[in-house]
């Protein structure tokens, strides 16, 4: 084999490999490991329910920071029980401890769901967001509903929640949902009701 | 200080690679366009494929931040046109912007000579760009890639280009072989 041979089979080489690395940026750590978010996503470890964080609310769950991504405006006007305001535009400053639990929320889901991203692509391991935002909590929190017919097994379940429901100052209620108002307009509702 | 420094370094290497392989030379260099010699094609294909794979890895290992790199902006028209020019100057002289300068570096009258017409055409069109700035800035598409153009994953493309230099090379030694 002359040099040159050598030469074009270690450029062909390399450039096959390359076909097979695909992309020329490696992965560093703190950086988002795409295939594991995914997985994440998929298998819904993502988020919390409302129900799930007005429980570690509740219990004083060690390292739990709620975290209000709206701005401070919104913030101000009302926010979730012992959540601290970081709007999204300064999340990547936020001194968060890696062993703590953070919990983003926003009005509706897609906010706190995009700083989800931005804080795990930040190397915090233990973060989620309120699947159904604010609504959701104004719902099944604060205003949860369970109709009348509904099975044993559903009242049962349903008990769990009055208990929350009524630890935060919401109404649970037997009977029909009330037809869907504004998120703003509930949470107007609610400070009329003083809490 | 040291980008400057680093530059004349890199310069000069250049240069000493261009005479090394031969491209001081106007025959050599024209020698392509009659396919007699195509060393210009196999030198600048295989500095093409050694920084290529050399951007890739080096990158890839985490060395080099490709981030960092300044990919000049694509504009289809003006390109064209400087393209066309450009060639035209390339057959008449004989020489390219780096060969001319090392021409003219190891004495070559025509090399000084090509070195002059190219700093009066800068000048020219330094003084004329107002007339044609419309056309200059026309076609634009930005720092455009091989693999945004064709979708292709990076590493695909970077394949296929040694691919191609390789067939190249063969086919240039044939063609060469057979004069």
């Amino acid at each position: 084999m002359t040099r040159l041979q050598v030469l074009g089979a270690g450029a062909f080489g390399l450039a096959a490999l390359a076909a097979f690395v695909g992309t020329p940026v490696p992965a560093r750590p703190g950086e988002i490991d795409v295939n594991q978010l995914a997985g994440m996503i998929a298998r819904e470890e993502d988020h919390v329910t409302a129900i799930d964080l007005a429980g570690w609310i509740k219990d004083r769950k060690p390292g739990l920071r709620v975290i209000d991504v709206r701005p401070v405006e919104a913030f101000d006007d009302f926010h979730l029980p012992t959540a601290e305001s970081v709007p999204l535009p300064s999340i990547s400053h936020a001194a968060f401890k890696t062993t703590d639990t953070l919990v983003l929320y926003s009005d509706g889901g897609a906010h706190a769901a995009q700083g989800w991203v931005l804080l795990r692509s930040l190397g915090y391991r233990h973060v989620y967001f309120l699947r159904g935002g604010l609504g959701e909590w104004l719902d099944d929190v604060m205003n949860p509903v369970i109709p009348a017919t509904a099975a044993p097994d559903a009242k049962e379940v349903f008990k769990r929640t009055v208990e929350l429901s009524l630890y935060f100052g919401g109404r649970p209620t037997v009977g029909d949902r009330p037809a869907a108002t504004p998120t703003s307009q509930r949470i107007e509702a609610m400070k009329r009701r003083g809490c | 200080m040291s980008g400057l420094v680093l530059a004349t370094m890199i310069g000069v290497a250049f240069g000493w690679t261009l005479e090394r392989a031969g491209l001081g030379s106007a025959r050599k260099l024209v020698g392509q366009f009659y396919l007699r010699d195509l060393t210009v094609f196999k030198v600048m294909f295989s500095a093409i494929v050694t920084a290529m794979l050399g951007a890739f890895w080096l990158s890839r290992l985490g060395i080099i931040d490709l981030g960092q790199i300044y990919l000049p902006e694509t504009f289809i028209g003006p390109q064209l046109a400087g393209g066309l020019v450009f060639g035209i100057g390339f057959v008449v002289a004989g020489l390219c912007p780096g060969t001319s300068c090392v021409a003219a570096a190891t004495g070559r009258v025509d090399g000084v000579a090509t070195v002059f017409g190219m700093f009066m055409g800068v000048l020219a069109t330094g003084l004329f760009l107002p007339r044609f700035a419309a056309f200059y800035a026309s076609t634009p598409r930005g720092a455009f890639t091989l693999p945004e153009a064709f979708h292709l994953p990076y590493g695909t493309v970077v394949l296929l280009i040694a691919l191609v230099a390789l067939g190249g090379f063969t086919l240039a030694e044939r063609i060469e072989g057979r004069r």
